[in-house]
């Protein structure tokens, strides 16, 4: 950071406070759910109970006679309009035709059947249960595995066989890894279904303007302007007549990356009855109409040397799909097999997924989308070889990491890592704990018939998603700077923050390169008719790619204050600190407003300069990045009743230069939590006729503050050379650092009894059944 | 997540209100902690619902003769820290801690909780190990009922139309006692997985009366009468422990089956019988 | 979810049988219901009103009687649905006489769905075994009082 390096007082790295917060934590910030329009109405869905049915009759008349109630819309109002759009293309995938609400038949637990539209919510609720509806209930498939064995119901009658797609990636010579191995350790092992539960759910706000033909969108979303996009589509309207805005959204990890049919079916609503109309989520419809992360059965198989020089890894990937695909559905776990090969140096991979159709939620990005997953199992992986080699784990990974002089490091799944030094946070963890003394407290412990594990995870991810020919709606992000005629600097960025703290991050790197306050920056961002067109937050990129775009139209504006700052001082050049323009050869300087000003006013322009001051870039980063880390949990399991407590866990993770920390421990934070949500209490069940069993949060498990540990968090710093700011992303990593640490300790704490694998959650019953059967 | 309509009634005086649910279908409301979210589900649809939040006079705690009265609309946050139940009924306190969460406990009472019945439920374990009473009032009727008695089966209690309850009387313990409430709480729901209320006393070293009451295992919270025996003729914890499951009737979930229960039931038996062992003197 | 159990039912093993399947002792002995009316062989409309503590919902359904091997089993087939959920019963009895009358065993599945499946997991299988056990104490009861009991009545 050459440019910031040269003041003395910087904000990069600083604990800068979010500015987002006192707006959120006093409850005076702008949810969807907080606007209110003169002669609003509320629409509520029906929603079909069964997870495989024909309708042979809708009956909406009853609802309709409801006073209060406006109208009612069914599948046939709406059959010309879409389809609901799925951006993830692989061959041959097989895409049904997603419907807005449904025809003749529906596919899962909550699909969407009618709408009713009244004059408020209440009256609306009500209606919802005047609707009569008669199913001819059909058979339903729930798990990905029966779903693929013969003679299963098929979900989509067209496709009997259940299979989406069939997908093979192959990297180096797996058949000679494994003909070369010594030894080959296999495991099944799942990533349960997780329902991400955002705090806010979703919701919609529709305002038809009939006089101009134009729609204003309200939508808790990640990505306001590919909504507008993907939705005009849908529509069949032209795109520069709708305009999507954002306002504050209560979280979305991932689960808001995603263009859904109330969005359609409210702008829709909106434009037939000609008044506003407003749809929010109810929690129950969360869990069954918002998409689900994970859904993974996989089967590894690890070869290797007996001197524990991996070799290769062959995976077959059975994603549960769901009943539909959402916006990237199938894709997800194609991000699986990129990051497979973790943070060791093997170049022989071969991976085969089969995209399963099942009467369920469609599965969809959450949190790590694909890579906790991956991280998930090779992880385990290793922890197993070790086992199997009886060699420690944390020297058997040293034995395997890219080394940190092989940088770029192409993998065999067509990756190049950019930068890292994956000794480093494993060490420093280790360290942390005394890894020896616990080692010599665990023979202890199991002397005196105790119960404690330490479990290690390296974790690689692939962040700032990404460059655009690997990302489906283009993996660019955009910026626009604008110096205001009185010096007020505004920032329009594409991405749009919804909690990842940008408007603070964003406004400590303008500080820093222009030289003024952070309190004169402002970050605007969430509306297609304001900030220029940009993709969106996930997938760790916000920092990476939008702060990078902001980076960038920064240099341009700099340059052109410069102008106007040696025009006005009647020099060559001028530095740009404390608010003004400095003569750094005279002493001299002029602030910021004048500047700002004499650009505006323009009595008086610099040779080949434009009045004003506005800079706008977008910037095409050249490669992903990896962020890599060490997570070491230390889990002690009760003998007489299988229940694990977390005793340490120490992070110690690398997400390239840091802007700022409080944010940074605050991803950190939410990310563990949300990875130890998936390690030993979340899971989304269905029964065997597709019925979401655990449908509200009294049985659903999520982390909540006092089931946390203390989190002990650290860094390292290796920048990374595909961005100026050296950033990595953070967004992710606690997820995917945390369930294999968990995991692993538990298993290590049962290894004794002969315990070799367990998969997730680690419910007590689940560990206690395994302490029985180890001590059989 | 928005109720069906009702009728709603407030009344001002404990007359009213028991004139108000002496007909039709009423269904009480105190600290709504269980009735609110069912209606806002559509579970509950209750037609007419009298709340209890201007009736006077029904949230004391106090003490005489022996015994602790605790009128129905006191809250488990009142509970947990009143001085009263902390001295004389401190397994009660004990247990109105493990409730729910801050704000359950700041709405929840303690007569909601009880007529409401949940299997899973906190207090009932309590009140069986205390042999505590349970004061029920309609229009033209007054009586008492000993709280094994009065939680009849899931959900179901001995309440009649027309009464609620009106207080809980509960024996105090005497201070050379020891108690304990464990609990191994729902993960999602915080409700009583298995939850474990425990009463010894001792004369010299022998256990001379023993009180086990157990809660969420079962369709309603029971005494373990045989493991309360062993302990009395000079079993040891872990021999009486055995038996607090034995022939009951256990249910599952989720979250653990059957058999998994009655383990975690004998499991924190011992524990809770152990940690109130050692508080007896 | 499975269910299996079995109940005494005070009353010789023919005469239970009979019980089991008339429609009136039925009527009188499943928990909640209001009207039971007949509308083919062995299969009956069934209104009932499920009522437990704050927890009610109206039931829309069937009730049928399959597989008849008189005296000794039959399967009962319960279905029904509301606004709160829907659930199915598919249960065999098997009787056997035993000393004081006759052993009913029951083994079979209930499915539920909706609201009450996805909110009410925790008590379902509680609620199942408590709506089983009213229905035998019923029963029970209505065998007691014999002269109430009309085994060619159908509503």
């Amino acid at each position: 950071m050459a440019t910031t390096t040269t003041k003395p007082e910087t904000l990069f790295g600083k604990k800068i406070r979010r500015r987002e917060d006192p707006r959120l934590l006093t409850g005076t910030a702008t949810y969807l759910d907080d606007i209110k329009m003169p002669g609003m109405h509320h629409a509520c869905v029906v929603r079909s109970p069964h997870a495989a049915a024909r309708i042979k009759s809708l009956n909406v008349k009853p609802a309709l006679a409801r006073p209060g109630v406006t109208a009612v819309f069914t599948g046939a109002d709406v059959k010309d309009l879409g389809p609901i759009p799925c951006g993830a293309s692989l061959p041959g995938l097989r895409t049904p035709h997603h419907h807005i609400l449904a025809q003749d038949r529906v596919y899962l637990v909550g699909h969407p059947v009618a709408v009713v539209v009244a004059t408020d919510r209440y009256i609306a609720a009500d209606a919802v249960d005047l609707i009569e509806v008669d199913y001819e209930v059909l058979p339903a498939v729930s798990d990905p595995e029966k779903a693929l064995a013969p003679g299963a119901p098929a979900v989509h009658p067209q496709w009997p066989d259940n299979t989406a797609f069939t997908f093979h990636q192959e990297g180096g010579d797996i058949t000679g890894a494994f003909a070369q191995a010594e030894v080959v350790v296999k495991q099944r092992i799942t990533s349960q279904r997780l329902i991400p539960t955002s705090m806010e759910t979703r919701g919609v706000v529709a305002d038809w303007h009939a006089g101009d033909k134009s729609l204003t969108l309200w939508s808790s979303t990640q990505i306001p302007h590919l909504l507008r996009t993907l939705l005009a589509g849908i529509l069949g309207m032209p795109e520069n007549h709708l305009r999507v805005i954002t306002p504050e959204v209560g979280g979305g990890f991932g689960s808001k990356l995603n263009v859904y049919a109330e969005e359609a079916l409210m702008a829709f609503v909106s434009m037939r009855i000609g008044k506003p109309v407003k749809w929010v989520e109810s929690r129950r419809e969360n869990f069954l109409c918002t998409i689900h992360g994970r859904g993974h059965v996989d089967y590894f198989e690890l070869a290797a040397r007996r001197d524990g020089t991996m070799l290769g890894l062959r995976l077959k990937l059975i994603q549960d799909l769901g009943a539909y695909h959402q916006l990237l559905t199938p894709a997800i776990p194609t991000l699986s097999v990129l990051m497979m090969p973790g943070l060791y140096k093997f170049k022989n991979i071969s991976a085969d997924i089969v995209g399963v159709f099942t009467n369920c939620t469609p599965t969809d990005a959450y949190r790590g989308a694909g890579r906790p997953e991956a991280t998930h199992g090779i992880e385990r992986m290793v922890d197993i070889l070790a086992a199997e080699l009886k060699m420690d784990p944390a020297e058997l990974r040293r034995k395997n990491f890219v080394g940190k002089d092989e940088f770029p490091f192409q993998t065999a799944t067509g990756l190049a890592y950019d930068s890292g030094n994956y000794v480093l946070p494993l060490d420093t963890a280790l360290a942390e704990i005394d890894y020896p003394a616990l080692r010599r407290e665990q023979q202890q412990a199991r002397a005196s018939g105790k119960l404690m594990g330490i479990g290690l995870s390296t974790y690689g991810e692939i962040c700032a998603i990404g460059p655009s020919p690997a990302t489906p709606a283009g993996g660019w992000e955009s910026a626009t700077v604008k110096i205001e005629p009185s010096g007020k600097i505004t920032v329009m960025t594409g991405a749009s923050p919804h909690g990842q703290g940008e408007e603070t991050t964003f406004a400590q790197i303008v500080a820093d390169e222009l030289g003024v306050d952070i309190d004169d920056v402002v970050v605007v961002h969430g509306d297609t008719a304001i900030v220029q067109y940009g993709i969106g937050t996930f997938g760790s990129r916000g920092t990476a790619i939008g702060g990078t775009a902001l980076y960038y139209a920064l240099q341009e504006l700099k340059g052109k204050v410069k102008k106007f700052g040696a025009m006005l001082l009647e020099c060559d050049d001028v530095a740009l600190a404390g608010g003004k323009c400095v003569d750094e050869r005279s002493g001299k300087s002029v602030p910021f407003a004048q500047v700002a000003a004499a650009s505006y006013r323009a009595m008086k322009l610099p040779p080949n300069t434009q009045p004003g001051l506005v800079a706008t870039y977008f910037w095409e980063p050249p490669n992903f990045t990896f962020p890599f880390g060490a997570h070491v949990v230390i889990t002690d399991v009760d003998r007489e009743t299988g229940q694990v407590s977390i005793r340490r866990y120490v992070a110690v993770d690398d997400c390239g230069k840091i802007i700022n920390p409080l944010i940074v421990a605050g991803q950190v934070h939410g990310g563990v939590a949300q990875g130890l949500g998936q390690a030993l209490w979340e899971q989304a069940v269905y029964d065997e006729n597709g019925q979401l069993l655990s449908g509200e949060l009294t049985d659903y498990a999520l982390p909540r503050a006092h089931m946390m540990p203390w989190i002990e968090s650290s860094h390292t710093e290796t920048p990374s050379p595909v961005n100026p700011l050296g950033v990595k992303g953070v967004g992710e990593a606690g997820t995917i650092g945390c369930s294999p640490a968990v995991v692993n300790s538990v298993v290590d704490a049962l290894s004794h009894l002969g315990v070799r694998h367990i998969d997730m959650p680690l419910t007590p019953e689940k560990v206690w059944k395994l302490i029985q059967g180890g001590r059989a | 997540m928005i109720p069906q309509d009702f009728e709603y009634s407030a009344p001002a005086s404990l007359k009213e209100a028991l004139e108000l649910i002496a007909t039709g279908e009423r269904k009480i409301l105190a600290g709504g902690m269980s009735l609110i979210p069912l209606m806002k589900l559509r579970l509950a649809a209750p037609e007419h619902v009298v709340d209890l939040a201007r009736v006077p006079g029904l949230d004391y705690i106090t003490e005489s003769g022996g015994t602790v009265s605790i009128g129905a609309t006191v809250t488990h946050h009142d509970l947990e820290s009143s001085p009263v139940i902390r001295g004389r009924a401190p397994l009660l306190a004990e247990a109105a801690g493990h409730i729910g969460d801050t704000q359950v406990r700041n709405m929840g009472t303690i007569g909601g909780s009880i007529a409401h019945a949940d299997p899973a439920a906190d207090y009932p374990a309590s009140l069986l190990a205390l042999e505590a009473q349970i004061r029920l009032v309609s229009a033209k009727s007054d009586r008492t009922v000993p709280a094994s008695d009065f939680f009849l089966d899931a959900f179901t209690t001995a309440i009649e139309p027309g009464e609620l309850v009106l207080e809980v009387l509960v024996p105090t313990e005497e201070p050379k006692e020891g108690y304990r409430y464990e609990k191994v709480a729902h993960p999602a729901s915080g409700f009583a997985v298995v939850g474990v209320a425990a009463r010894i006393k001792k004369a010299g070293a022998k256990i001379s009366m023993a009180r086990i009451g157990v809660t969420g295992m079962s369709s309603r919270a029971f005494r373990a009468l045989e493991a309360e025996k062993l302990l009395e003729s000079g079993a040891g914890v872990a021999q009486a422990a055995a038996t607090v499951a034995e022939g009951q009737e256990a249910n599952q979930d989720l979250y653990a089956s059957a058999d998994y229960r009655r383990h975690l039931a004998r499991i924190w038996a011992a524990r809770a019988l152990s940690v109130a062992l050692s508080r007896a003197s | 979810m499975k269910i299996s159990g079995s109940f005494l039912v005070p009353v010789p093993q023919e005469r239970a049988f009979r019980l089991l399947q008339d429609p009136v002792v039925l009527a009188r002995s499943m928990p909640g219901c209001d009207t039971l009316e007949r509308i083919g062989d062995n299969e009956y409309h069934m209104k009932m009103k499920m009522v437990l503590a704050s927890i009610s919902g109206l039931f829309d359904g069937k009730v049928r009687i399959a597989d008849s091997r008189p005296h000794s089993s039959f399967r009962l087939i319960v279905e029904g649905a509301g606004r709160i959920g829907f659930m199915k019963g598919d249960g065999l009895l098997t009787l056997t006489p035993v000393e004081g009358g006759t052993n009913v065993g029951y083994e079979g599945t209930v499915e539920v769905g909706g609201t009450i499946a996805a909110v009410g997991q925790r008590l379902l299988d509680t609620t199942a075994r408590m709506m089983i056990k009213r229905f035998f104490e019923k029963l029970t009861a209505e065998s007691a009082s014999s002269g109430a009991f009309s085994p060619t009545a159908i509503l």
